[in-house]
């Protein structure tokens, strides 16, 4: 009995102490920790493709753990940032063709990994139907991201429309901080002459997304 | 020469099941149905799992005398004693005392094949994942040592501090926004009835939803037409973030597994699962 109370007792204190672990490890500590395994998690890479796995600023600011909300300045701050990356076309047009804007709407291909080499793609795909509805006539889309059927239906295609259409692909944080949206333009996925493209196809009164 | 029977097998009657779950969709999007056009071949194939052919491999596999040592993998040690696989990977991640690290069902694999087998680790790594030329027998055997705990609860524990660690590490990782697309798992797997074109995403805040997810893994993929194991899982939702390949049993993998299946707690588990 004297030996069983003992354990009892031994045994019993981590559960007691259970309540206080949970702070631990604490919130500096977890970041240092979860940095260096990133820094190790891909091994044989070149740096060209670690890097990805670096966090920019913004994204960092954009990393809360579970339902912690952006304060005011942080979100200010990655507004201040996305409008820095702006970047625009060469040639200034901001809408470009619309029928080369939809065959790069629906691909999804380039900038993935395999074995350490980037996929051989003749140009990157602009991934807004993984996310998006975009012509009423296609039922293969996503939905993480509102549907934008009829969205020049709706604002017109003048140059102001061009343009905000063109930033928020180009760098969606300058408008919705954090918002899942990637930041196509500024991360390079796509080239401005392309972004161009896509934001004909969702402005232009004879695109499909904009049919009646 | 390895075997390649149960994939080719497999491969075949996946084949079919997918292309008839194609018409299905197509029914379904007609009648105004929310389209979830891969769940005729999701059950199809649950009814008549392809993925036992890698229970019977792994058990053989786990069973057999192999490698330089010429030994079998019945003295591995997965957390609850060697040789005891009823129940241990229900507390999987765990801190294992021998290496001193936090390790999952297939860095754990990994060590009794390079330890007790005397494989070349660079080689097990090499052939971890199977493709249409090669089985993979890290897939069976995690199918098999999973699969032995059928019928129980997930349940890790996070006793020690170091799976503390690894569990608010993991937690850490699956918010962080990273690469190209800045994404963080979060960004899909953090709403409901979300979608990827017309792939259903589990919502990970529910924890309903995480159960049903970890019930299930390793899984048989039909459109992989083959068994893929919880560190391909993550290992493939990296490569469509854009991010490097991630490293096999890589600490990222783990601390990311200890989350999931730590959220994923009281999941019945059955394993092989059916996934797309």
């Amino acid at each position: 009995m004297g030996i069983r109370m003992t354990a009892w007792v031994v045994l019993g204190m981590p559960l007691i102490a259970a309540p206080g672990c949970m702070s631990f490890p604490d919130a500096p500590a977890t970041r240092s920790l979860g940095e260096k395994m990133v820094a190790e998690s891909y091994p044989g890479m070149p740096d060209s493709l670690t890097r990805r796995a670096v966090q920019d600023k913004a994204q960092s600011i954009c990393s809360k753990v579970g339902k912690e909300k952006l304060t005011q300045e942080e979100a200010a701050e990655v507004v201040r940032l996305s409008r820095e990356s702006m970047k625009y076309p060469a040639a200034g047009k901001l809408a470009g063709d619309w029928q080369a804007g939809a065959r790069l709407a629906y691909a999804g291909q380039g900038g993935r990994v395999v074995g350490g080499k980037v996929e051989t793609a003749k140009e990157n795909g602009a991934l807004c139907s993984n996310c998006h509805a975009l012509d009423p006539g296609e039922v293969n889309v996503g939905n993480i991201g509102p549907s934008l059927i009829g969205y020049g239906a709706a604002r017109g295609s003048s140059e102001e429309v061009a343009r905000l259409t063109y930033e928020r692909i180009y760098n969606a944080w300058a408008y919705a901080p954090c918002s899942n949206m990637p930041r196509l333009g500024a991360n390079g996925h796509l080239t401005p002459e392309q972004i161009t493209q896509v934001v004909a196809y969702l402005i232009d009164p004879q695109s499909p997304v904009n049919r009646k | 020469m390895r075997r390649v029977g149960p994939g080719a097998t497999a491969s075949l009657f996946a084949g079919a099941v997918f292309a008839g779950c194609v018409l299905a969709a197509g029914a379904a999007l007609a009648q105004g149905k929310p389209p979830d056009p891969m769940a005729v071949g999701r059950q199809l194939l649950a009814e008549d799992n392809p993925g036992e052919l890698w229970v019977q491999r792994g058990e053989n596999l786990y069973r057999e005398k192999r490698g330089p040592r010429e030994a079998s993998l019945e003295a591995c040690d997965f957390g609850l004693g060697p040789g005891t696989l009823e129940g241990a990977f229900t507390h999987l991640p765990r801190y294992f005392a021998d290496t001193g690290k936090v390790e999952d069902l297939e860095s754990r694999l990994l060590k009794c094949m390079v330890e007790l087998q005397g494989f070349d680790r660079a080689a097990i790594i090499q052939t971890r994942f199977s493709n249409l030329d090669r089985a993979s027998d890290m897939e069976a055997l995690a199918t098999y040592v999973a699969s032995r705990s059928n019928g129980m609860k997930m349940d890790v524990r996070l006793d020690h501090p170091r799976e503390r660690e690894m569990y608010k590490a993991g937690e850490y990782l699956f918010f962080r926004r990273t690469g190209p697309t800045d994404f963080a798992c979060i960004t899909c797997h953090g709403d409901e009835g979300k979608r990827i074109r017309l792939q259903d995403l589990p919502n990970m805040t529910d924890r309903r939803q995480m159960q049903a997810v970890i019930a299930g893994w390793p899984a048989y993929r039909g459109t992989h037409s083959t068994v893929r194991t919880m560190q391909h899982r993550l290992y493939d939702c990296n490569w469509q973030m854009r991010l490097p390949d991630l490293g096999f049993a890589s600490d990222v993998s783990i601390a990311l597994t200890t989350y999931l299946n730590y959220q994923g707690n009281g999941a019945v588990i059955r394993v092989p699962g059916v996934r797309r």
